[in-house]
């Protein structure tokens, strides 16, 4: 089935005819969103829908490369290539209004994180996926002989002085609740697959092995962090984030690969593209976050 | 007011969209009202930056993820800044080069 990432329209499989008279229908009218999203993913260009038929038909080919290359290549492009997401340009040097911002707004992400893990294992009996996800779990939530990924969070936020209730107290921004809103809808509706493409893709931003698929950037400059001036409870979060994430990325991404040819494919492009629609905004609110921490407005 | 983007939109060159809003006096066309709102924030900024009337000519260079290193031009005069904005069109980045 093929997805407007915008507005959620659904059509039929590989009809990227009906796709594109729908992103040309909007076009016409200037809607940004998906003005914006054309040319950010497809071309800038104004074709004709057949033209553009054909470019929608490329974009989700996956070319013989399989589908965990794909979203790959994808995740790259929009975050970590030549292009990378401005969160990641803020990353390559310490700013502690940024982590203060990113230490808010991720705390409303890992509380729907749970949530959609939990969904996956719900809706499946396969045995490696629901140890995966609990294993996923454990780690974001417990921690296993040392401190939950949530936990070190909340210890940097409050290293800032950022007290931990008033964090829980905070309504998200805007970006972040409407990313909420979207990953909670994936997690309700979509088979468990989806919802694992959907989720487990985001945590590319922080994968340390996409060099030699093409990421021109780290998730953040390791020197510039690796310094005295740099509080320590950044410095633990952040280092545990890059471990957990390294392995969890993309052991997820071979096991979406491996059932992935009993299930609908496209759907399961789809939901990722639906996924990192949000993800894009949701890191800007980091950026938001801090902004409004430098000037006091938090 | 004329920019280095002679294809299509007046901020990203994008030939989408049919949206068009009164920048300067002038008719310009961009690919959407987001476009629209940032380049005229764009220009109003640069404006009560410099202290000039009008603005004959913008360059920029870059993109919605980068930002954009732009030159203005009244007359002979020219300043350079660095342009960045958050999806919604909202600044996010503005400083002097």
């Amino acid at each position: 089935m093929a997805i407007c990432p915008i507005c959620n329209i659904k059509f039929d499989n590989n009809d990227f005819t009906s796709l594109s008279e729908h992103f040309i229908d909007k076009a016409n009218s200037s809607e940004p969103l998906h003005v914006m999203w054309l040319n950010r993913n497809i071309t800038k260009t104004k074709v004709d829908k057949s033209k553009l038929g054909l470019a929608f038909k490329n974009f989700y080919d996956l070319n013989t490369a399989g589908l965990k290359l794909w979203i790959i290549n994808r995740f790259i492009k929009d975050y970590r290539g030549e292009n990378p997401h401005p969160f990641i340009i803020k990353m390559q040097e310490y700013n502690p209004y940024i982590m203060e911002g990113y230490a808010v707004e991720h705390y409303f992400f890992l509380k729907q994180w749970v949530r959609s893990c939990s969904a996956i294992i719900s809706k499946t009996d396969y045995a490696d996926i629901q140890n995966y996800e609990m294993e996923n779990m454990i780690t974001e939530y417990f921690g296993k002989n040392k401190k939950a990924h949530i936990e070190l969070l909340l210890e940097m936020a409050e290293g800032y002085g950022i007290d931990r209730n008033k964090i829980m107290k905070t309504t998200p921004l805007k970006n972040t609740e409407n990313a909420i809103k979207r990953w909670r809808e994936i997690a309700e509706k979509n088979q468990w697959i989806e919802i694992m493409a959907a989720m487990h893709s985001l945590e590319l931003i922080a994968n340390r092995a996409l060099r030699p698929y093409g990421a021109r950037y780290d998730y953040f400059n390791y020197d510039a962090f690796d310094s005295r001036n740099v509080p320590d409870g950044v410095r633990a979060f952040l280092m545990e984030g890059y471990r957990s994430d390294e392995a969890h990325s993309m052991a997820a991404l071979e096991l979406i690969e491996k059932y992935s040819k009993n299930y609908n494919v496209q759907d399961i492009q789809d939901t990722y593209l639906a996924s990192t629609y949000v993800f894009y905004n949701y890191l800007e609110a980091r950026i938001e976050r801090g902004e409004m921490i430098e000037n006091k407005q938090y | 007011m004329k920019t280095n983007n002679t294809e299509g939109c007046a901020l990203c060159d994008a030939t989408w969209g049919e949206y068009y809003r009164e920048i300067e006096g002038e008719k310009t066309f961009f690919c959407c009202n987001i476009c629209a709102d940032i380049f005229e924030n764009m220009v109003k900024t640069v404006k009560k930056e410099t202290g000039w009337n009008k603005i004959d000519y913008l360059e920029l260079n870059g993109n919605y993820s980068k930002g954009r290193i732009c030159m203005a031009k009244s007359g002979d005069k020219e300043f350079k800044y660095y342009y960045r904005t958050y999806g919604d069109g909202r600044l996010m980045e503005f400083k002097k080069l």
